[in-house]
């Protein structure tokens, strides 16, 4: 190979590096989002088992009926970088008229949920997941418990007094996901441009995952029909 | 089975039927009132333990060995409104028969208080333990000798003297009187597990709850419809002292004897009271969940012969229930009891009128899925009195429940 050549080449290298090293840094700059709706059957909210043993008579929780319940969206494939320095979050778990508030809650690994009782009754709240098995025992209104979740995955809540209520806890190693509203809308905000698989976890069933590009700027719009509708 | 009870438990099981359909059409449909129209609960429960065709320590008044029996309960509660319920439960042990255990009207007349009003086959008012779900809210496998143990004495059966009494200590589980029914049968426990049949008002308000019931049987012995002479009256009332810590006083008193027995006795020993007053505390914190009951019960026994016209038999009972969860999955669980008898005076001298039991009973449950519980367990009896003094049960429950 000539001088002449080699200086070609080493020329193209050159821009092709500093090609590769504008886009990685467009990558890492640009940032889009999300929206969209998860449309689900609506699910009914466990009820009470029926008070055959009652006799003074208990506060009537209104258990509404069918309700639709949250889903997450949220990325399989996070970006490069997405996985490190996860600041330690809090959230909080409440126990309100015998249920769980909110009914899912998504959080990163490492984040501290506190479970406070703002019930007139004691709770017992605890998870036989895999993910994080606990176990908070019984406490009075007014006080709460915590519990950090190192571990990504699901792990379903239960109190040990009131079978009906249960929650869940999506523990995720990246920020990008998003609990829908009470009209199944969600937005993941802040996504580095590049391409990644949108998947959706959901109570009412199942929805194949989506592939969604991101470029800087741009806002891109999903779509999930979860189980039977209506 | 009588007709009486096929009837009800043919009523009840249809109407779970025919609720089931709307129970199915209500996941996708709102409730009227804000409140969903049908529940539907049950459990699921089997204990495998030895025979003890012997000593009888856990005979019941379903004539069942509690520490080897398989158990479904099945309940139902339609919310017409949201002040007018209809609740059934239905029960069948080892299979052989289905009982109507709960089927009763539920009233709220205001919707803002918390007052109550139920009439039917209602639960017992009195003590705590009968209110509680059997399985999963049972801290041990057995159930407390006041509630399960059988007394010698009978409704339908009546001795003559008070050594007739006596001849049938530790003989609960089929005694035999001259008086009445003369065929062996089972007695009675301080309280039934059945329920009773009548109407009941209870209310709330803070931390005190109070509870009464007029009904057709006696805590012993519930009725379905009036076989005896008489109204069993019963009430409680419980504080909620602390958070976690909650106190009962209770009585009744009601007519336990059959008034077809009752008719063979001259007039003046027509008298078939029967007396309960108990106390009752559960604290929990924590881990930790202890439970304490104390019932004391009298019996008025006529007796057709002797100066003595009327005995009256007293019997109390003390049980004490700790839990500990060791462990999400694991849970440590004891109950300590005594079940005692009042000294009589026979011609053999003075003497319980009943052998007292004494009770250990310790479990090790390990909760496979959140409804789903694997407990082993251990429970002595001691007796001072009956052919078997004292004996050992090991036991295993599995039980689930939704």
């Amino acid at each position: 190979m000539s001088a002449v050549s080699v200086s070609r080449l080493a020329a193209v290298l050159a821009i092709m590096a500093g090609s590769l090293s504008l886009h990685a840094s467009r990558e890492q700059q640009g940032t889009g989002l999300v929206r969209g709706r998860v449309e689900a059957i609506e699910r009914t909210r466990s009820l009470p088992r029926p008070t055959i043993a009652e006799i003074a008579g208990a506060p009537l929780m209104n258990h509404d009926g069918a309700e639709r319940r949250p889903s997450v969206v949220y990325l399989e494939d996070g970006p490069r970088g997405a996985f490190t320095d996860l600041p330690a979050g809090r959230a909080r778990l409440d126990q309100r008229h015998e249920q769980f508030v909110p009914h899912v809650l998504a959080i990163t690994v490492g984040t501290t949920v506190a479970f406070p009782n703002n019930d007139l009754t004691f709770h017992n709240v605890f998870s036989l997941s895999k993910v994080k098995t606990f176990d908070l025992g019984r406490y009075p209104v007014g006080q709460s418990r915590s519990v950090r979740f190192d571990r990504a995955g699901i792990v379903y809540v239960f109190c040990d007094i009131h079978s009906h209520m249960n929650a869940f806890i999506l523990v995720f190693t990246h920020p990008y996901f998003a609990v829908t509203d009470d009209d199944g809308r969600f937005t993941i905000p802040g996504i580095p441009s590049g391409t990644y698989s949108l998947a959706v976890w959901s109570e009412a069933g199942r929805a194949d995952a989506q592939r969604v590009t991101i470029t800087g700027g741009s806002s891109v719009e999903a779509v999930f029909r979860v189980g039977r509708q209506r | 089975m009588s007709q009486c009870r096929t009837g009800l438990l043919a009523a009840s099981m249809l109407a779970m039927a025919a609720l089931a359909s709307p129970a199915a059409a209500q996941t996708v449909t709102a409730a009227r009132d804000g409140v969903r129209s049908v529940r539907v609960g049950g459990d699921v429960s089997a204990v495998f333990g030895p025979r003890d065709d012997e000593a009888f320590f856990n005979y019941t008044d379903y004539e069942h060995n509690a520490l080897r029996i398989a158990r479904v309960r099945l309940s139902g509660e339609w919310r017409v409104t949201s002040g007018l319920s209809f609740l059934a439960q239905a029960q069948t042990e080892n299979v052989d028969s289905l009982d109507a255990i709960a089927a009763y009207v539920r009233w709220r007349p205001w919707s803002g208080r918390t007052l109550v009003i139920q009439g039917g086959r209602i639960p017992p008012v009195i003590g705590a333990f009968a209110r509680r779900a059997y399985g999963p809210d049972n801290l041990v496998i057995g159930s407390p000798l006041a509630y399960q143990y059988l007394a010698s004495l009978r409704p339908n059966a009546l001795p003559d003297t008070i050594d007739d009494v006596l001849r049938m200590r530790g003989r609960g589980w089929q005694s035999s009187f001259p008086i009445g029914s003369t065929v062996p049968g089972p007695g009675i426990p301080l309280i039934s597990s059945r329920w009773d049949t009548g109407v009941q008002v209870g209310w709330r308000h803070r931390s005190l709850e109070l509870s009464g019931a007029v009904t057709m049987g006696a805590p012993a012995a519930p009725r379905l419809k009036a076989t005896n002479d008489g109204r069993q009256w019963s009430g409680r009332v419980a504080v909620t002292l602390a958070p976690g810590v909650v106190a009962g006083l209770s009585g009744a008193r009601g007519a336990w004897i059959d008034r077809d027995v009752l008719a063979l006795l001259p007039d003046d020993r027509r008298e078939s009271t029967q007396s309960v007053v108990g106390a009752d505390v559960e604290c929990s914190r924590g881990r930790w969940l202890m439970r304490a009951e104390w019932l004391r019960s009298g019996f008025a026994v006529p007796l057709a012969s002797g100066s003595t016209p009327i005995a009256h038999l007293g019997a109390s009972s003390i049980f004490t229930d700790f839990r500990y969860r060791l462990h999400p999955r694991w849970q440590i669980g004891m109950r300590l009891e005594h079940l005692g008898f009042a000294t009589v005076q026979g011609t053999g001298g003075p003497m319980a009128w009943d052998a007292p039991v004494e009770r250990v009973e310790t479990v090790l449950g390990f909760r496979v899925r959140r409804n789903i519980d694997v407990r082993g367990g251990w429970q002595y009896d001691w007796r001072s009195g009956g052919r078997v003094r004292e004996r050992g049960f090991p036991a295993v429950q599995i039980i689930t429940w939704f």
